[in-house]
């Protein structure tokens, strides 16, 4: 197994697509087929796409409850090249909404916060942890984290993997995040800036504060920075420089949903065939990303289809 | 077909050295009867289910009486699970397990587990590590497709 994706904070994402959704109003869902229930969480999403991608990974985490067995099977259901490893406890795991209008082009999404993790199941997934991570060769290490997960906990986490050598990859927001980056623990770091445009306690407007910010993160001792930057475009830097990826095509909002987590599935997928080639890497998540957005909603994109986008976007060079 | 593409890939599992309580808590949480008993380079040592701790709880001559409908002394029960709560589970584990590989016939597995009246079997790897589980409910499913005896 050569990836091991860790989702502190699962989820049962439920999605339904309403035409002009509005509040304080009551709307009715007449096709089963807009209202979808499906596991969630970031991690556990990149697994997802990478199946789709005939690449076989563990999924790790904590689950608990009905909703924490709903996420388990489904993921088994949508899926047979993901193993799952979770450690279960005793709250309930979160559901996260999301309504889609088509019709006005907007996504409200509502998170919830998650269960309440116990010391005893932070030290059962400890020792899990490390097992797995001595079997793989890239560790995803996505999204929010549950209350009682410390942030030195988390360090602990990203520390080990560096230490023995994995790739890690992190699409995540907060202070855990923040500090594996200002410790340069972080071989991929992708900002996760969809709630708000703040990082490192900066907030992000003008280009140039996200180039700024990119090339800061290499500074401090990542491999690679992605930092989405409006809705079509990304801002990528390395130690050799920075460069501004921008789809040709004008994307829906509304299908913008799972796009993140493809893009890091595709530089997951590209960096297992070449450690080195991070530019390459960055544009195969692009394409990973622009090919999502061709579907409503979260589906599995094949190979073909990140190969059918390769050529959606320009790349120019800033730095 | 083969038991790699009819198994569970779940890796749950409990460590040889991990207590009793928590292999209870561990079934609660995940709904499960057992759990492979792994070491610390993740290699099935044995197989622990509810049924070793409820025999390690009764009475010795309980296992003698061929049908009992009633537990004799509910007292010594309840006081025996909470002596053993914190002993490892390596003490009451069925060792050495009987395991499968992925490569294996589901026939293969299907047989073990009518033959030794067990629920699950862990699918372990080439070095003995566990890499997912085959359950009753996976060989009545591969047998309700039809799939058992296909290649």
């Amino acid at each position: 197994m050569k990836v091991l994706t860790v989702t502190l904070n699962p989820a049962l994402d439920r999605e339904v697509v309403v035409n002009n959704f509005q509040i304080n109003e009551l709307h009715r869902i007449n096709n089963q087929k807009y209202s979808v229930m499906e596991p969630g969480g970031k991690g556990i999403n990149v697994s997802l796409i990478l199946s789709g991608l005939g690449l076989p990974s563990i999924a790790m985490g904590f689950l608990g409850g009905f909703i924490g067995s709903i996420v388990e099977q489904k993921l088994r259901m949508l899926s047979d090249l993901v193993t799952t490893n979770f450690v279960f406890v005793d709250e309930e795991t979160r559901e996260n909404l999301a309504i889609i209008d088509p019709s006005n082009d907007t996504i409200t999404e509502i998170n919830s916060l998650g269960p309440n993790i116990d010391e005893k199941s932070l030290k059962q997934f400890m020792r899990r942890f490390d097992i797995s991570l001595k079997r793989a060769e890239c560790m995803v290490f996505s999204g929010s984290i549950p209350p009682g997960v410390p942030a030195d906990y988390c360090m602990e986490l990203v520390k080990k993997a560096k230490d023995s050598g994995k790739m890690v990859i992190s699409e995540s927001t907060g202070d855990h995040f923040e500090l594996a980056v200002k410790n340069g623990l972080l071989t991929v770091v992708k900002p996760d800036l969809r709630s708000k445009k703040e990082y490192m306690g900066e907030t992000l407007k003008s280009l140039e504060d996200y180039v700024k910010a990119a090339e800061e993160t290499v500074k401090m001792g990542s491999k690679m920075a992605i930092l989405s930057y409006e809705i079509e475009g990304d801002v990528v830097a390395t130690s050799e420089g920075v460069w501004l990826l921008k789809a040709k095509e004008h994307i829906e909002r509304s299908h913008l949903l799972g796009t993140g987590d493809s893009f890091v599935a595709g530089v997951v997928y590209r960096l297992l065939k070449n450690r080195k080639d991070l530019l390459e890497a960055a544009k195969w998540g692009m394409a990973a990303a622009i090919a999502e957005t061709k579907f409503i909603g979260k589906e599995f994109i094949s190979i073909e289809d990140v190969e059918m986008c390769t050529e959606s976007f320009e790349l120019s060079r800033l730095r | 077909m083969k038991v790699k593409n009819a198994m569970i890939k779940d890796v749950s599992a409990i460590f040889e050295n991990e207590t009793v309580e928590e292999f209870i808590v561990s079934c609660i949480r995940k709904n499960r009867s057992g759990f492979p008993v792994v070491d610390e380079h993740f290699r099935v040592v044995g197989f622990i289910s509810e049924s070793d701790i409820i025999n390690n709880a009764l009475p010795s001559y309980f296992s003698l009486l061929q049908s009992a409908s009633f537990i004799p002394d509910t007292h010594q029960f309840v006081r025996k699970i909470g002596e053993i709560k914190d002993e490892p589970v390596s003490k009451f584990m069925v060792t050495p397990p009987i395991v499968v590989h992925p490569e294996d016939t589901a026939i293969h597995a299907a047989d073990l587990l009518i033959k030794k009246r067990l629920k699950a079997i862990p699918v372990v790897d080439d070095e003995h590590q566990l890499v997912g589980i085959f359950t009753r409910i996976n060989l009545i499913h591969v047998a309700l497709e039809g799939k058992i005896n296909s290649r």
